[in-house]
């Protein structure tokens, strides 16, 4: 199984204005009273790392929760490779979400599953039929890819709070998504693991050319991920630029997260 | 607990009761899951199930003697052992220990699963979760707390036998005959179709509750904790309704 | 995070995650089982009320079937032979029963057995017992309706007591007869025959006899009426029965009247003894015929007597209070008609 197929050529994602694949428009989203989300637009080109940035509570999950259709949006559009989300019914969302990965926060690998079984799970509820011999192969190419190929048979329960999230990079990667939701990678782990997810965060976007919007506030995760940093403030994207341009903006609340 | 908030707390099981059905018929059917729950719901309880039975029988069997045997009604004890076993203490003493062990086994994996956000990453993985982890289990909680009654009710009037042959030799076939001589459809069937609802109720609440578990890590205990509690009142409540309805249609 | 992982391995998930064949097998058996077991006591459910075997519908017509219920059994000589299958009311004294019998049985019904209805034990079930006649008769078929009869009751006691008591009226009327006969022309014509002695001997053994018969009949009186006292039921049948009273008070006046009779006789007897004349000397002074008499006297004073008690007995009687009550208010209205017809005379 060869990645996923890229149309548009993976140049340089900041520098031509490459195809847009995640387009989220004045999206606004309330909890009761709590307006969580108002009019915050942001687009994601192909090949590009958007790192989200914002306080804790700030709806930042909230915000990707959105773009895979796990959460309805009161108003605004939220387009993925072409696709209006809230406009899809129940199986044109299943087969948009074949192409979108989602590394939640706390891993979410199932406890009752080996590592095969878990990086099977998705493999054998989507769409897709495979063979043994291809299942094995998708398998075994997928913890290459995170570098634990010998952990195959192992419960969740058996392994490291790093290797666990190594897993659930590897489970969202057997699918060979165009783009990766990231839901905050690098929390709850010590920072050399930490780094260690960041850079394979980069790996896999240089090998299978993918997108990435990865939400986070660790500032080491978001200088080595980062292709564009956006700022989420009071429900918009209050600044968006690279790493470098928000650490020089002078503006005091973009200026607090970059000390 | 208020009466308003115990009227809501039901409306909502009611809803998620309907979601159930909703979604229960419509395609795809998680068929490998179902066995796999029925395995785990059914066979694996069988040995709790199964012990209590007996000694449910043994116990009742014994207990019972002393005062069948001041009145000169020793042969009514199988009859009186029998009756009870088969009407009333089978599917009440199996509901209650499949609400004890399968209710909060439910009710503690997937509130854990919903804490560990497992729910959400099903959905993203192309599977209905609800139909997955909801239907499946509740399905398989109403199949199987029948299957586990009788196999207990069966364990149990083996241990009335045995409790009765330790006083004098009672061959199996008089035992039988004793038992089957008093017995009617209108004993039996009822009993039986009980359990269906027991299942039902004891698989929906404790889906419920874990399904709908707060975030955090007291939500896994509250929400096994409650699916025990709740599960084994709705038994209790629907035993009792069972008992007026069948009195209704006169079966008793 | 921490927080989570630590309750996930807590947690006491099934720690299954393949499904293995022997898996499905293992749940194979323990449904099978289950169900084998349901189908187990289903079917011997099924045999008891005959679902499964071929079987015949016979009926039979009762007057009262005392709670019968359809899936009663059906019993020949203690055997359950088949089951109450319906119970239709057909008029307002018949109750027509159809019962479902087993072709196995039915070679050993035959068409004049008699049904009644009877309990299964003390506090048992009602159930239908079938009772076989020594006559030979066919087997039943399907369709045949069988003879029933009602066990003994409280009526059946009532009409024994009536019996008896025309029984007693007949006695102390032969008896009354006898006494007439000593008291006419015969007994001179007895006196003055030579074989006197001995022919009154006879007789009074005759009376002796005649009234152990009525102390006897008195007794059964006396039970029958404690049997009533103890009994209840259809009160209605002595209260209304005006010719039943009528019987009673007849056997009481024709009792009287023997006694004044063998009063009469006896004071016959004591004149002629005074006069000391005649074949009466030979007879007085035959001992064993006196003391025969002597018994006979007794006999009937505790016929007599016995009578008076079932009287009393029957006056006490709740269930004929009524009918003495509504007699003595009768006579005391015959009594104030009579002295209000004497008053008008005046």
């Amino acid at each position: 199984m060869l990645p996923a197929p890229t149309p548009a050529p993976p140049a340089a994602p900041t520098a031509n204005p490459a195809e847009a694949v995640l387009t989220i428009a004045n999206v606004s989203l309330a909890f009761g009273e709590n307006h969580v989300l108002q009019d915050f637009s942001l687009t994601l080109l192909r090949g590009e790392n958007i790192v989200v940035m914002g306080k804790s509570g700030a709806g930042k999950s909230v915000l990707i929760k959105c773009v895979i259709g796990l959460l309805q949006t009161d108003s605004g559009t939220i387009t993925v490779l072409g696709q209006d989300v809230a406009a899809l019914d129940h199986n044109g969302l299943d087969r948009l979400r074949t192409k979108l990965g989602f590394l939640f926060q706390s891993n979410a690998l199932y406890d009752s599953m080996t590592v095969r079984d878990n990086l099977l799970f998705p493999l054998r509820r989507q769409w897709l039929t495979h063979t043994p011999a291809q299942e094995a192969e998708l398998v075994k190419q997928a913890l290459e890819d995170v570098g634990l190929a010998d952990t195959a048979a192992k419960m969740p329960a058996e392994l490291s709070g790093g290797m666990r999230k190594r897993i659930a990079l590897a489970r969202t990667l057997i699918l060979r998504p165009e783009i990766i939701l990231y839901d905050e990678p690098t929390t709850g782990l010590d920072p050399i693991t930490g780094r260690e997810i960041d850079h394979l965060i980069r790996e896999v976007q240089k090998k299978y050319n993918t997108s990435a919007l990865i939400i986070s506030h660790d500032l080491a995760c978001v200088r080595l991920t980062a292709d564009r940093v956006a700022l989420l403030s009071e429900g918009r994207c209050y600044a968006e630029d690279t790493y470098a341009g928000m650490q020089a903006n002078a503006d005091p609340q973009v200026h607090d997260f970059f000390v | 607990m208020s009466v308003s908030s115990i009227l809501a707390e039901t409306g909502t099981v009611t809803r998620f009761a309907g979601r159930v059905f909703r979604e229960g018929f419509r395609p795809r059917f998680e068929v490998q899951e179902l066995l796999y729950q029925c395995y785990v719901i059914g066979y694996q309880s069988l040995p709790l199930v199964g012990l209590t039975g007996f000694i449910m029988g043994l116990v009742l069997t014994l207990r019972l003697r002393p005062t069948m045997v001041q009145f000169g009604a020793d042969s009514w004890i199988p009859v009186m052992v029998g009756m009870t076993i088969i009407q009333e203490m089978g599917p009440i003493i199996t509901g209650l220990m499949v609400a004890g062990k399968v209710g909060s086994n439910i009710g503690a994996e997937l509130s854990s699963m919903r804490v560990t956000e497992q729910i959400d990453a099903m959905s993203v993985s192309g599977t209905n979760p609800f139909k997955y982890l909801v239907v499946t289990r509740v399905l398989a909680a109403t199949l199987m707390v029948p299957v586990l009654t009788v196999l207990s009710d069966a364990i149990g009037l083996f241990a009335a036998y045995v409790g009765i042959n330790t006083n004098g030799v009672t061959t199996v076939a008089l035992f039988t005959n004793q038992i089957v001589a008093r017995l009617t459809f209108g004993d039996v069937l009822p009993a039986v179709i009980k359990t269906f609802f027991f299942g039902f109720a004891i698989g929906l609440i404790g889906c419920y509750k874990g399904y709908y578990a707060d975030k955090g890590t007291e939500g896994v205990g509250r929400a096994a904790n409650s699916a025990v509690v709740a599960g084994s009142l709705a038994v209790f409540l629907l035993d009792l309704l069972a008992v007026l309805i069948s009195s209704l249609l006169g079966l008793y | 995070m921490t927080a989570f992982l630590l309750i996930t391995n807590r947690l006491p998930l099934p720690t299954m995650p393949q499904r293995p064949v022997g898996n499905s097998i293992r749940l194979g058996a323990f449904v099978l089982t289950g169900l084998g077991c349901l189908l187990a006591v289903l079917f011997l459910l099924g045999r008891k009320q005959n679902l499964f075997s071929r079987s015949l519908v016979i009926e039979a017509d009762f007057r009262n079937v005392s709670g019968l219920l359809t899936g009663n059994n059906v019993r020949l000589g203690g055997i359950t032979v088949g089951t109450v299958k319906g119970i239709t009311i057909v008029n307002d004294s018949t109750i027509r029963v159809a019962m479902s019998l087993n072709t196995d049985a039915q070679p050993f019904v035959r068409r004049n057995a008699v049904a009644t209805v009877g309990t299964d034990g003390l506090v048992g079930n009602t159930i239908i017992n079938l009772t076989a006649q020594p006559a030979p008769a066919p087997p039943v078929a399907a369709g045949d309706r069988l003879r029933t009869t009602t066990p003994a009751s409280l009526n059946a006691m009532l009409g024994t007591l009536d019996i008896s008591n025309k029984n007693l009226a007949v006695i102390t009327q032969s008896l009354r007869r006898m006494a007439t006969k000593l008291d006419t022309s015969a007994i001179w014509q007895l006196l003055n025959d030579r074989q006197l002695p001995a022919t009154v001997h006879l007789s009074l053994g005759n009376v002796l006899a005649t009234t152990a018969q009525l102390r006897q009949a008195a007794q059964n009186a006396v039970q029958l009426t404690n049997g009533v006292r103890r009994g209840q039921g259809p009160l209605g049948y002595l209260l209304t029965d005006q010719q039943f009273g009528g019987q009673l008070g007849h056997a009481a006046r024709q009792l009287a009247g023997t006694s004044d009779t063998l009063a009469a006789t006896l004071t016959g007897l004591k004149r002629q003894v005074q006069t000391g004349a005649g074949p009466v000397h030979t007879l007085l002074a035959d001992t064993a015929a006196a003391r025969q008499v002597r018994q006979s006297l007794r006999s009937v004073q505790q016929g007599t007597a016995g009578f008076n008690q079932s009287m009393e007995a029957l006056h006490h009687n709740f269930l004929l209070r009524g009918y003495f009550r509504k007699q003595a208010r009768k006579k005391a209205r015959a009594t104030a008609d009579s002295l209000k017809r004497v008053g008008q005379a005046r």
